[in-house]
C-alpha cells in the first residue's frame, strides 16, 4: 500500500516539464532556432487562455500572446535557470496584461462615452446563459490585483507558490487575495446565484 | 475581527489544499464546531467551481506561424545603435536651430521677410499698365464712373468690376465680356442731359483729365500679376461726383430733371474735399493678385517714365518703318533668251518689309516673242555641227556561239593598228536600252563593261558605207521573216502554257 505522501513523491510531473524546458532552452541558446518552436507549442495555449480570461476579450489574445513570446524570444539566451520557466513565462505575461490594460483604461478616458454601450449583462439572465461568459464578465470587473490571482488559481489551477512567484508576491498576500477574489467575485455574481450555484 | 478574517483566508487555502498539517488541523477543528464557517466554507466551494464552468480559449492554429513570422520581421528591422541613428540626427538638428535661433533671435523674421521680398519682387517684375493698352475712350471711363467698369484690354475681352457688399467693403471682379451688358451711356447722358457741342467738350475735358490718372491704376507683367491700386474706388467716385457737379453747371434744368433732388451745397463741399484728398493721396500701395497669393505692397509706379519709354518706343518703330520702307532688294537674273533686247535682260524686284508685311512688287513680265526659224536655216547649223561628230559603222559579223571575240582595225596617221574586243563584253543591246535614244552611230559613248587600258582611247574608224549596206542587204528582210515565225511560235507555246495552267487550276481537289 502506497502512503499519499508515497504518491505525491512518484508523480513529479512539474520534476519532468522543468526538465524539459531546460534542456530546450539549452538548445535555443546553443544556436538551435527550431528548440523555440518547442517552447512555443508547449505553452501557447495556457498563455492564450490567461489572457483571454483577464482580458476578456479574444480579439486581443493573439496579439498579447505574440508580444508575450517575442519578449521570451529576445530575453530567453539570458535566462539563468534559477526558477521555472513557466513561473518566468507567466510573469511575463501577467504584466503584459496588465500594460494592455493599463492602456485600455487610459483610451478609455479620451474616448467618447457611447449611448448605449453600457449594456448590463446581467439584466436577462435567460437570454443569457452561456455561464462561461457571465463569470468571465464578473471576474472582468475584479480589480487587477485580485483578478490575476483568482485566474491563476481557480481558473488555471496554480499553486500559491507559483501564483506567488509569477505575480512576484507573497505567499500570504497571494492566500489573502484568492479569498479577497472569491468574496468579491460571489459579490458580483449575487444577483445569479441561484442560476450559477446550484 | 482580525482573527476572523484570517479564519476566513485559511478556510480559502483549505479548500486549495494550501495549509501545513498543523493548520490544517487547525481549521477542520473550527469547521466541526462552527456553522456559519462550514457555510462559508460551502460558497467558497461553489465559487472555485465556477472556474471549472468557463470555457478555453479556441486554438489558434497559425499562431506560431503568424509568430515566427513577426519575429523575423522584427529581426530584419534596424537594431541596436542603428535605431537610434535618425533620433539622434533630430536632435542635433534641433540643437543647431535652437543654437542659432538663441544667438539670432530675428534670423526666422528676416528669412521670412527676405523670402516676401523676393517673391514680391518676382510678381512685381515689369508692370506695365493695362488700361494705357486698353485706350480708355471717354465712354469707357464714364461707364467706369457710372456702372463700376473697366475694360482691361483693346479687344473688350475682359472688364474689371468694382463693387462694395453688404457691408460696405470695396469688391473687385475681373469678369469676361460676356457677362457684360453693352452699353452706350455717355452718348446717352449727352442727349439727356440736351449738351451742345462746346458743353460735350466741357465734359469730355473732365473725363480726358480722369483718362490718364485711371491709366496707371490696373497694372498687369508676364507673371500673371495683376496689381490694382485701391485709390481706383477713389477715383471712381471722384469722376462720378465732378461729372455731376459739372452737369448741374451745364444745364441745370435738364440735371433738376434727372436728378430730382439735386446736389447739396454741403455735398459739393464734400466732392472737392474728395477731389483734394485724392490728389493728395500718393497711391502707392497696390493689391497683388498673384497666381498663387494675394498680397498688398507698396509699389512705385514711375508712369511718366513709363510714357517717355513708350514714347521713345514708338519714335523707334516709326523710324524702322521708314527705313523698312526706303529698303529695295534689287535682284538681278541673266536671261538665255537670245532674242530678248537689253531692255528685257535686266528686272528688278520691290521688296517692302513692314513690321506685319513682307510685300513683294514684281513688274509685269513682258513674254517677248521668239522667231521660229525656219528649217533652210537651221540646216546649215544642224549640218555645221555634226562636222564635228565622227560616225562609225561596223559590220559586226554573225557571231558563233564558240566565237565572241571581234577583231578591230583602225587606222592612225601611217600606221595600222589592230585590237581584238570580246563581244560580250560591249553588251550592245544592254546599253541601247539603257540608254534609250543614243546614238548607236556614235561608238566612242560606248564604255565597256570592263575598263580599257589607255590604248583602248583611240577612236575607231569603221566604214560607214558597210554599216547601211548592211542594212539594205535582204539578209535583214530574211532575218526579219525568221524572228516573225520565232515570235508567232513563241506566242502559240505561252497560249497552250496559259491553257495547261488554267486546267490545272481547274483539278485541283476540293477541301
Amino acid at each position: 500500500m502506497i502512503s499519499k505522501e508515497e504518491e505525491k513523491d512518484l508523480q513529479q510531473p512539474q520534476i519532468l516539464s522543468i526538465d524539459d524546458d531546460y534542456s530546450i532552452i539549452r538548445q535555443f541558446v546553443d544556436g538551435d532556432k527550431s528548440a523555440f518552436q518547442i517552447l512555443v507549442k508547449r505553452h501557447k495555449e495556457k498563455v492564450r487562455n490567461i489572457i483571454f480570461i483577464t482580458m476578456n476579450n479574444s480579439a486581443l489574445v493573439d496579439d498579447i500572446a505574440q508580444d508575450v513570446f517575442i519578449t521570451v524570444f529576445r530575453n530567453l539566451k539570458h535566462f539563468r535557470f534559477e526558477s521555472q520557466f513557466t513561473t518566468w513565462l507567466y510573469r511575463i505575461t501577467v504584466n503584459r496584461c496588465k500594460d494592455y490594460l493599463r492602456k485600455m483604461n487610459v483610451r478609455k478616458i479620451f474616448s467618447p462615452i457611447e449611448e448605449g454601450s453600457e449594456v448590463s449583462e446581467y439584466s436577462s439572465p435567460v437570454e443569457n446563459n452561456d455561464i462561461s461568459r457571465i463569470v468571465m464578465n464578473a471576474i472582468s470587473k475584479l480589480p487587477v490585483k485580485l483578478r490575476m490571482p483568482l485566474i491563476l488559481k481557480d481558473i488555471e489551477g496554480f499553486s500559491y507558490q507559483e501564483i506567488s512567484e509569477s505575480l512576484k508576491c507573497e505567499m500570504g498576500t497571494v492566500k489573502s487575495r484568492i479569498f479577497r477574489g472569491r468574496e468579491k467575485l460571489k459579490e458580483i455574481l449575487q444577483p445569479l446565484e441561484k442560476e450559477l450555484m446550484n | 475581527m482580525k482573527k476572523n478574517l484570517q479564519n476566513m483566508e485559511w478556510l480559502s487555502a483549505y479548500l486549495d489544499d494550501e495549509l501545513s498539517q498543523s493548520e490544517k488541523v487547525e481549521v477542520e477543528k473550527l469547521l466541526a464546531t462552527s456553522l456559519e464557517l462550514q457555510k462559508k466554507l460551502e460558497d467558497l466551494k461553489k465559487v472555485k467551481q465556477l472556474g471549472n464552468r468557463v470555457k478555453r480559449v479556441p486554438e489558434s492554429p497559425f499562431f506560431e506561424t503568424r509568430l515566427m513570422a513577426a519575429i523575423e520581421g522584427q529581426k530584419n528591422e534596424t537594431s541596436g545603435i542603428k535605431r537610434w541613428i535618425p533620433a539622434a540626427a533630430l536632435a542635433v538638428v534641433t540643437i543647431i536651430i535652437m543654437i542659432v535661433l538663441k544667438f539670432n533671435p530675428g534670423i526666422l523674421d528676416k528669412m521670412w521677410e527676405d523670402q516676401k521680398v523676393a517673391i514680391a519682387g518676382f510678381y512685381k517684375e515689369n508692370l506695365q499698365p493695362v488700361l494705357l493698352a486698353a485706350n480708355l475712350t471717354n465712354e469707357d471711363v464714364f461707364n467706369f464712373a457710372f456702372n463700376n467698369e473697366l475694360p482691361l484690354d483693346n479687344t473688350r475681352q475682359q472688364y474689371l468690376l468694382l463693387g462694395y457688399d453688404d457691408s460696405g467693403k470695396e469688391f473687385f471682379e475681373i469678369r469676361s465680356s460676356h457677362q457684360r451688358v453693352e452699353r452706350e451711356s455717355y452718348n446717352e447722358f449727352i442727349s439727356a442731359m440736351n449738351l451742345d457741342v462746346e458743353q460735350k467738350q466741357i465734359v469730355d475735358s473732365i473725363i480726358g483729365s480722369y483718362s490718364k490718372a485711371l491709366e496707371s491704376q490696373v497694372l498687369v507683367n508676364e507673371n500673371n500679376t495683376i496689381a490694382i491700386n485701391p485709390n481706383l474706388w477713389n477715383l471712381r467716385k471722384a469722376i462720378f461726383a465732378d461729372l455731376l457737379v459739372a452737369s448741374e453747371k451745364l444745364n441745370k434744368v435738364k440735371f433738376d430733371r434727372i436728378v430730382p433732388a439735386g446736389i447739396t451745397n454741403a455735398e459739393k463741399v464734400i466732392v472737392v474735399n474728395t477731389l483734394e484728398k485724392l490728389k493728395n493721396t500718393s497711391g502707392d500701395q497696390y493689391i497683388f493678385v498673384t497666381p498663387d497669393s494675394i498680397f498688398s505692397e507698396s509699389y512705385q509706379f514711375d508712369f511718366k517714365l513709363y510714357e517717355k519709354e513708350m514714347r521713345e518706343l514708338e519714335k523707334q518703330i516709326q523710324l524702322n518703318e521708314e527705313k523698312v520702307e526706303q529698303f529695295t532688294l534689287n535682284m538681278r537674273y541673266d536671261s538665255t533668251y537670245k532674242y530678248l533686247t537689253a531692255a528685257h535682260n535686266e528686272h528688278s524686284f520691290r521688296i517692302v518689309v513692314d513690321s506685319n508685311i513682307c510685300r513683294v512688287d514684281l513688274p509685269v513680265p513682258e513674254v517677248p516673242e521668239i522667231p521660229i526659224p525656219g528649217m533652210a536655216t537651221i540646216n546649215p547649223l544642224v549640218e555645221q555641227a555634226t562636222n564635228n561628230i565622227h560616225f562609225y559603222a561596223y559590220k559586226i559579223p554573225k557571231i558563233e556561239k564558240s566565237n565572241t571575240e571581234i577583231k578591230i582595225e583602225y587606222y592612225n596617221d601611217d600606221s595600222v593598228y589592230s585590237y581584238v574586243v570580246d563581244y560580250n563584253m560591249l553588251n550592245m543591246d544592254s546599253l541601247a536600252e539603257a540608254h534609250s535614244g543614243v546614238d548607236l552611230y556614235n561608238l566612242d559613248k560606248f564604255k565597256p563593261v570592263k575598263p580599257f587600258d589607255d590604248t583602248m582611247l583611240i577612236k575607231y574608224q569603221f566604214d560607214r558605207d558597210y554599216y547601211h549596206r548592211y542594212y539594205s542587204d535582204d539578209e535583214f528582210k530574211k532575218q526579219m521573216e525568221e524572228l516573225q515565225k520565232e515570235l508567232q511560235q513563241m506566242s502559240e507555246e505561252l497560249n497552250k502554257q496559259k491553257i495547261r495552267v488554267k486546267s490545272e487550276v481547274t483539278k485541283s481537289p476540293k477541301k
